[in-house]
């Protein structure tokens, strides 16, 4: 089945790849010409960007070359799921649909064997793109200056792109053969992927690695995901049992209206009185890769128990 | 071995949510033979095909091919059998040649030559696309890859259904030539009686989702009789097991089974042809159908 896999999908394959590519090419060049455009704009070491014409020219060219920085993001997003999917619904959809499972299941291989080597096949099709695209979307956000940890870029830069492609695979390939037409399940997988990376990217994932407190600083350190800051009891590094992260910032707001105004001076005092003090609760840069590999733990357990469900639903 | 029956069935069941796609059935069929499986449509030759070739799960009952559970002893199984499904899948992107390549690199054993001869003498060229063949040569590939495996049981599910009368008897040549050559084990299902006559030597007739009658062929034309009698004739006379009647106002026919030679004057005996006998008893498993024809006749009221 590993031959016929290949050679029923390979026009998918082909497609698959021109797009992977031409999204490449588009990568590269908007990179490379944001970049010099920054590189550039450095140069002239203008002290304020209106400080005259020759800086004002190069900041616009930097805004204009860097107008794609965001539609880069979403693409980065969109693309391992849309990979996956395409790769993964009509895998035993089309089967059933032509009734070519039929043909399958009485030549003289087992149905899990059948089953087994087309998930082979179309899983490190998938897997293999999706890989190809880590170092392309890598250099990209390094060249659009994305920090790495914060917003959509963590999504888009490192392994973990890989992990996306593989658990939308999974998930097309087991909704292809419960619904068995490729289409609609294809429309439930896109829903289902893109409600299963919010919830994990909002709730699961700040606590795949403990965070990390820095205190004192207003600021955080730069790069870092802020998780949770404000004031909290001096003896502690997280609000009080009974309290938010909230509660604290508007006792000392309120001491600080009270002591005569919004200056940094009384927030000081307030923060003495009340005995307070300013924490971060952030997960740092150097937590980056152990983040990733953790995220793509639970994506690739995820993947595995979909299709082990998939080898089940087929065996029934 | 080979006492072991081909394919056996008992109290096979197999129900679609409410409707039952076969019920209760059970039969044995012994190897080397070739049999038709004939019943109106509906009442579950598909089915029993698929439950034999392992597509489908029982719900209740067993079916062994030789002997072997065909889903639980799948590997044992599978490169004994074949299985030609009704609308014969093929990969319509394929080229003729990418199918045989198929059917290779997916069975333990594949009789490549053979292969290629029978599409070489249909004329089907290797190098076209599947999609691009007429359905008579679309079912000779479907065919070819059942029979390059040399099956033991070759499960063939309206082989001819949508074919030109040559297609069908081409088809039919290359089928009985290689059946023959080897004594595999045919179940064929047919609507076309008529057709199977020549070819087969056992009989498995379903109706209503049951069995209705499962033996050999000569044996089935020799014990059963149709019976003509006038007006005064009326009860199925001794020794007899009526399997249907049709009653006019002059004359009744019935077709019956007999265990001993019929003797009673009032009843003329000739034999019937096979499609009497087989429609006999489709008309038999059909309760409903029957009893609503019965009570329709009785509202007319004809005197």
């Amino acid at each position: 089945m590993i031959w016929a896999t290949w050679r029923m999908s390979r026009p998918l394959y082909i497609v698959l790849l021109t797009l992977a590519a031409a999204v490449g090419v588009w990568l590269v060049i908007t990179g490379a010409r944001q970049e010099s455009a920054w590189t550039a704009f450095t140069a002239l070491h203008c002290s304020q960007p209106g400080s005259n014409s020759a800086c004002m020219n190069m900041a616009s060219r930097y805004y204009s070359a860097s107008q794609f920085s965001t539609a880069g993001v979403w693409i980065g997003v969109a693309l391992p799921g849309l990979l996956g999917l395409v790769l993964g619904t009509p895998l035993v959809a089309i089967e059933f649909d032509q009734r070519t499972n039929r043909l399958g299941w009485t030549q003289s291989i087992t149905r899990t064997k059948w089953l087994g080597q087309k998930l082979l096949v179309s899983g490190s099709v998938a897997v293999v793109f999706s890989a190809a695209l880590v170092p392309v979307l890598w250099w990209w956000t390094r060249a659009v200056q994305r920090p790495h940890m914060v917003n959509f870029d963590f999504d888009v830069s490192g392994v973990v792109i890989i992990a996306y492609a593989l658990f939308a695979f999974a998930l097309g390939a087991l909704l292809g053969t419960l619904m068995k037409r490729a289409g609609y399940a294809f429309a439930v997988g896109v829903a289902v992927f893109a409600v299963s990376r919010f919830l994990e990217r909002s709730y699961v994932r700040v606590r795949l690695v403990p965070t990390t407190f820095t205190r004192g600083v207003i600021v955080a350190p730069s790069n870092a995901w802020v998780v949770n800051e404000g004031y909290v009891p001096l003896d502690r590094s997280t609000p009080g049992p009974g309290l938010t992260w909230q509660s604290g910032n508007e006792a000392i707001t309120r001491c600080a209206a009270r002591a005569g105004g919004i200056e940094s001076k009384s927030y000081i005092k307030c923060a003495k009185t009340l005995k307070l003090h300013w924490i971060n609760e952030i997960q740092p840069a150097s937590h980056f890769w152990s983040l990733q590999w953790a995220e793509v733990g639970v994506f690739v357990a995820v993947s595995a128990a979909l299709l082990t469900l998939t080898v089940l639903t087929i065996r029934r | 071995m080979s006492n072991l029956p081909a394919l056996e069935a008992g109290g096979l069941t197999k129900r679609y949510g409410r409707t039952w796609g076969l019920r209760d059935c059970t039969f044995s069929l012994p190897a080397g033979r070739i049999a038709a499986l004939v019943g109106p449509n509906g009442a579950g030759k598909s089915t029993l095909l698929l439950l034999a070739a392992g597509i489908l799960r029982p719900t209740e009952g067993s079916v062994n091919v030789f002997g072997l559970d065909p889903i639980a002893e799948a590997a044992q199984v599978l490169p004994r059998i074949a299985y030609l499904d009704q609308e014969r899948p093929l990969y319509r992107s394929f080229r003729v040649e990418e199918m045989l390549h198929y059917g290779r690199s997916l069975n333990t054993y594949w009789d490549d030559a053979a292969s290629r001869e029978h599409l070489s003498v249909l004329n089907i060229p290797l190098d076209a696309r599947v999609g691009q063949l007429s359905v008579g040569q679309q079912a000779q590939v479907a065919l070819t890859l059942c029979l390059a495996k040399r099956p033991e049981l070759l499960l063939l599910d309206e082989p001819v259904v949508a074919l030109d009368p040559l297609a069908r008897e081409r088809l039919m040549q290359v089928l009985m030539r290689t059946v023959a050559e080897h004594g595999t084990t045919v179940l064929l299902s047919s609507h076309a009686v008529a057709d199977l006559t020549t070819v087969c030597d056992y009989l498995i007739v379903l109706s209503g989702s049951r069995v209705a009658l499962a033996d050999d062929l000569e044996y089935v034309l020799a014990s059963h009789r149709l019976l003509t009698g006038g007006a005064d004739a009326f009860d199925a006379p001794r020794g007899t097991v009526l399997i249907a009647a049709s009653h006019g106002t002059r004359q009744h026919d019935l077709l019956v089974r007999v265990e001993e030679p019929v003797s009673d004057p009032a009843w003329r005996v000739s034999e019937p042809t096979l499609e009497e006998v087989v429609l006999a008893y489709m008309k038999a498993g059909e309760p409903k159908l029957s009893a609503a024809i019965a009570n329709s006749a009785k509202k007319d009221g004809s005197p």
